[in-house]
């Protein structure tokens, strides 16, 4: 036969299965799609920030050494005095320089007292309206701010908040609050990706925001014609010396994508890792399908080997069905993720964070990678299958194939399906012995995917014994049409470990995560009611502004308060005795802290920690230091003097919060560190008068009610809000491994429709003698059912375990309570059996459909 | 040739009436037009009850669909199809369903049985989907009937032929329908194991007073039979009571004679 004739061979099968083809089509064009959507995704929000910051970074930027993007620690940015710019406006090439003064330590909230900034991480930022941003934005209406009152806002914010000319704004910047008028709204030329703008003239902008005039925090210098941003550079660096930091234009767009690259390499590679798994399960589906394609044509292609075509042509000809059904899965898959893409572009945008398709970027690696991946994984999962093909005898085209013989797993299987199995659970255990995290996380590692392999492979066994466990429980009710559907079911326990099997990987995941959620969140319960004394936590957006603090601390002498704790966290730098140097930020706080969260010491007593000059350090530093109570610290404080401080207590690390935290009182803190330079308080305390809990919280909370980004939470709002972090980040996995899920059931839905084609004469048959419609319907969905509960007892059996493991290794890490989180594992279940109902819908109503005289009749 | 309207035969195990199935000018017809080609051409035919009635023909004749429309399987063009007194002609599938379930028996040339479920339970299959239990008195008559008390927990395929045959002969019995209809149930089978089959249907009409129709094309098996009836073109043409093989085969050499010449 010729390899034309094979290839139109070839050709023809693929488009007489399109049905099932299209199924395996869909499961590779999702996983296609994901990646491609992904890789577009990830590199528009590079495209929209590359031209975000080349816009808004001058040729040269100069600014003191020790700026940071975020706020710094003391709430005001650091700043350079004006006689800098005047020397570097001197310098040789420089066309202009203006001095600017920014800050994103800020809030700033409308008439209602609602914070105009994002909620998600995207910063607010106040500054001086300089020729600089007139690269980046326009003024579309009103005009730039002239004098204290006057306030611009950028368009986006203003649309978002339904500001107007005239509108007030109240901006809370670590100097103080003041107001302004809005009298100006500038656009972005380009995407903003979700920052709120605020621009004041310079004097207010100084005045309000560094608290000082004749200040700038950064000098935007603009070169000469002719004059490289590299020598204008060297030119500036040149005119001034002391602590300022030189950028090209160039490095700090590098700098700044820096800081959100590695944001988006976080998000990039999570999802990737989820299209990796949607892979994967695609992988059983495809295999599944040949398999099948290959024992329905099982006849056929005895045939065709007995008129002469070699093992290698039929090898070949599944192949190439394979090869086509990856490159139609791709290409629509590329195409699909593009159009992914810009729906998640769309549902950030729902979410605050704007994105513009106008930067919609597509590589030419982006199809390339989708292309390759899912035609590689297409043939590669196809290439079993095709194998199994060749070797079907030429006599078999005279036997009478029927529907094909029950595949019985076999020995082989089983013993290296127990091995793995084995030897993964193996793996977990020791996991779980591990004295170290980082050895222990290995073992986990190993063990998650030796005993996912080795369920994988003893699925088909296990199928038989479960599925009758299942049967007995669920199946009883229905009468013989639940034993026909179990019966079915365990008919080729090979298909069904297979179809199982593939549930079982996204379940597994689902159920594995959930129990370390839970256990998070039960843990850090469990720690907060065990060493939390205090009865409220005050959390801001970057620590909190001394108005806050002062306003909680009059609150404090409300009568219903009996304490306030200040929390500061000051950078030093520590020399041991032994003479070795670290850099370490110490806890300074009030010494009530010690009864707001409770520590064990191993030597001394905490609360000496709080006296003149003392300290008190972690369990494993004093070990690793070789410190005693009584020796002496050298501790130079950042901006501030070098002092000796005595060790008072070592606290012990086996806890969770404040793990190896050191300690010293605030007002150690204060006499070696100058006011202007002491950091805000990162978080405050407070202690209720006993039995005066509800009028101490509302005393507080109304306290700081100027600022919206402050809050005063008790225990149980804690709580709340670490359970509410946890479930957020576990529904958008749940959300991600969805997609898994999905093809998983598609899975299902390709076995059933497969089984109702190769029984068409048993279903003519039942229904000749009697079986209604609507029984046959249900026999199918009941198969459906049984198989999906087969794949989630696995998945969730299996992932239990891993989470349960994943807890114990975690333990070292203060994850000390597990956790499993029963009702979500039990939602599962039954979603799973739902999940099995919804799959054989179709399969069923074509069963349904199908006439009992042609299935008879078919040969 | 004019269509042989049969006289019922009082007598039998008698019954409620005499006739347990009967079709009145009932025309089955495929296609409309040019290709209209009618298989039924207003059939008029009695069936006897607990009599064994066969019903012969040349391939094409219309045998096999004159027996589906007499079960229920198929639906016709027109005319009346009456299975005792139930008019079944019209029936919703529902209903149909169930009467195949409740009242016939079906056994097919081949592919009788579930290859998952034991012989056993494919005997009481019928029942066990109308959620009957069976009689447990008559199951075992049925099984010792046929010969089967030793294989009943074998699945199919470690049955013969004849033996899985013989499953489907007590799968039609066991439930107790008013007409069981055979398709060539022999046709499959050599000739031993098909006259093992055959004398059960035979015993079971003689016994058990069953009412059993069988389409056959093979004169051997037809002689099993009280009467047979001949269908040729769609029509019935002829019929033979008390045949014997060679009087069913000269019949046909006859009628495959006066096919050619006319």
């Amino acid at each position: 036969m010729s390899a034309n004739t094979m290839m139109k061979t070839s050709v023809r099968n693929f488009f007489a299965h399109k049905g099932r083809m299209a199924l395996s089509a869909v499961a590779v064009l999702l996983s296609v799609a994901f990646v491609c959507g992904t890789l577009v995704f990830t590199d528009t929000m590079d495209t929209t920030f590359d031209k975000l910051f080349a816009a808004t970074s001058s040729d040269v930027t100069v600014s003191p050494k020790e700026a940071k993007n975020e706020g710094s620690d003391t709430g005001r940015p650091e700043s350079m005095p004006a006689s800098a710019l005047t020397r570097v406006e001197r310098a040789d090439g420089v066309k202009s320089a203006e001095g600017a003064v920014s800050s994103m330590n800020v809030t700033v909230v409308n008439a209602d007292n609602k914070n105009m900034g994002s909620e998600n991480g995207a910063p607010t930022i106040a500054g001086n309206w300089t020729h600089n941003d007139l690269r980046s934005m326009d003024i579309t209406s009103g005009h730039a701010p002239r004098g204290p009152t006057e306030v611009m806002v950028d368009s986006d914010t203003a649309k978002k908040h339904h500001l107007k000319m005239g509108d007030e704004l109240r901006t809370i910047a670590a100097t103080g609050d003041f107001r302004a008028r809005i009298v100006g709204i500038a656009s972005f030329k380009v995407t903003n990706p979700g920052a709120a703008v605020v621009y004041f003239d310079t004097a207010t902008a100084q005045r309000e925001l560094l608290g000082r005039t004749g200040q700038f925090t950064q000098i935007n210098v603009a070169a000469d014609a002719g004059v490289s941003d590299a020598v204008l550079k060297k030119n500036v660096a040149a005119s001034l010396d002391g602590p300022y930091k030189f950028q090209t234009q160039a490095e700090a767009a590098d700098a700044n994508r820096k800081d959100v690259g590695s944001f988006m390499d976080v998000i990039k590679y999570a999802m990737l890792g989820f299209a990796g798994i949607a892979f994967l399960v695609g992988i059983f589906l495809i295999i599944n399908t040949f398999s099948m394609l290959v024992a329905q044509r099982t006849r056929e292609i005895g045939l065709m080997r007995a008129v002469g075509s070699s093992r290698k042509q039929v090898n070949r000809s599944v192949l190439v069905e394979a090869l086509l059904l990856g490159v139609f899965g791709s290409v629509i898959g590329v195409g699909a993720g593009v159009g992914l893409a810009v729906g998640l572009m769309k549902m950030m945008s729902a979410a605050g964070m704007d994105l513009s398709t106008d930067d919609l970027t597509v590589r030419w690696t982006t199809p390339a990678i989708g292309l390759l991946l899912g035609i590689v994984v297409t043939v590669l999962a196809a290439y079993v299958p095709a194998r199994r093909a060749g070797k079907v005898s030429p006599m078999a085209a005279l036997r009478d194939a029927g529907t094909p013989a029950d595949v019985k797993a076999g020995l082989v299987r089983g013993l290296i399906g127990l091995v793995l199995t084995g030897g993964g659970g193996f793996a977990l255990y020791t996991a779980t012995q591990a004295a170290k995290a980082g050895e222990g996380s290995l073992w986990l590692g190993v063990g998650i995917v030796t005993t996912l392999v080795g369920f994988v492979v003893i699925g088909p066994l296990l199928a038989g014994g479960v599925v009758r466990v299942i049967s007995a429980v669920l199946l009883r009710m229905f009468g013989s049409v639940g034993r026909m559907a179990e019966r079915n079911a365990l008919r080729n326990p090979r298909r069904t470990g297979a179809t199982g099997a593939a549930l079982m990987i996204g379940l597994a995941l689902v159920a594995c995560l959930s129990v370390v959620g839970s256990s998070m969140v039960a843990s850090a319960t469990s720690e907060l009611d065990k060493s939390v004394g205090a009865d409220f936590i005050v959390e801001g957006q970057n620590g909190l502004k001394p108005q806050a603090a002062q306003a909680l601390k009059s609150a404090g002498e409300s009568g219903y308060v009996s304490h306030v704790t200040e929390v500061k966290f000051v950078r030093t730098t520590l020399t041991t005795p032994g003479g070795v140097k670290e850099d370490e930020q110490l806890v300074a706080a009030t010494p009530t802290y010690a009864q707001d969260l409770r520590r064990e010491t191993t030597a001394g007593e905490l609360s000496a920690a709080y006296g003149k000059d003392a300290m008190s350090v972690g369990s494993e530093f004093a070990k690793k230091n070789h410190l005693k109570v009584g020796d002496t610290m050298k501790v130079a404080f950042d901006h501030g003097r070098t002092v000796g401080l005595r060790i008072a207590a070592i606290t012990s690390d086996d806890t969770t919060f404040d793990k190896g935290a050191m300690y010293i009182n605030l007002t150690t803190a204060k006499r070696y560190v100058p006011a202007d330079r002491l950091p805000l308080n990162g978080m405050m305390f407070a202690k209720a008068e006993p039995g005066k809990a509800g009028q101490a919280y509302k005393a507080l909370k109304s306290s700081v009610a100027a600022d919206p980004t402050v809050h005063v939470k008790n225990q149980t709002d804690y709580k709340q809000t670490l359970k509410d972090q946890v479930g957020q980040m576990l529904n958008m996995i749940y959300g991600l491994l969805a997609l898994a899920i999905v093809v998983a059931v598609l899975g299902v839905v390709n076995t059933l429709a497969l089984s109702v084609v190769e029984r068409t004469r048993e279903i003519g048959l039942m229904r000749a003698i009697g079986l209604s419609r609507r029984q046959l319907r249900r026999m199918i969905r009941l198969e459906s059912v049984v198989i999906a509960v087969f794949g989630a007892l696995l998945g969730l059996g299996l992932g239990m375990g891993w989470g349960a493991t994943a807890q114990k290794l975690l333990a070292l890490e203060g994850l000390d309570v597990l956790e499993i989180p029963w009702p979500t594992i039990l939602t599962v279940f039954v979603g799973s059996a739902f999940v099995g109902l919804f799959a054989a819908l179709i399969p069923a109503f074509r069963a349904g459909r199908m006439n009992v005289l042609n299935a008879i009749a078919t040969e | 040739m004019t269509t042989a309207v049969t006289i019922p035969r009082h007598g039998g195990t008698g019954g409620r009436t005499a006739v347990a199935a009967r079709a009145r000018q009932v025309v089955k017809a495929y296609g409309s037009g040019e290709t209209r080609v009618v298989a039924l051409d207003h059939v008029d035919v009695d069936i006897a009850r607990g009599q064994f009635t066969a019903i012969m023909g040349p391939s094409g004749s219309g045998k096999s669909t004159l027996m589906h429309c007499l079960a229920g399987l198929d639906n016709v063009t027109s005319g009346q199809i009456h299975l005792d007194e139930t008019e079944i002609t019209g029936l919703k599938d529902k209903k149909l369903t169930q009467l195949r379930r409740d009242r016939i028996g079906f056994i097919f040339q081949a592919f009788n049985l579930l290859p998952t479920l034991n012989a056993l339970e494919n005997i009481t299959l019928p029942m066990d989907i109308a959620g009957r239990k069976p009689d447990r008195e008559w199951l075992d008559r049925v099984v010792r009937t046929v010969g089967l008390a030793e294989r009943l927990r074998h699945r199919p395929t470690e049955l013969s032929g004849g033996q899985q045959q013989r499953v489907a002969v007590a799968r039609a019995l066991a439930a107790r329908p008013e007409i069981i209809f055979g398709d060539e149930p022999t046709g499959n089978l050599d000739s031993r194991a098909g006259a093992e089959v055959l004398g059960f249907l035979r015993q079971s009409v003689d016994e058990l007073g069953q009412t059993i129709v069988m389409v056959t094309h093979d004169p051997v098996a037809a002689s099993y039979a009280d009467r047979v009836l001949y269908l040729a073109d769609g029509r019935i043409v002829d019929e033979m009571l008390r045949p014997t093989a060679d009087a069913v085969l000269d019949r046909m050499k006859d009628f495959d004679a006066r096919g050619r010449t006319s």
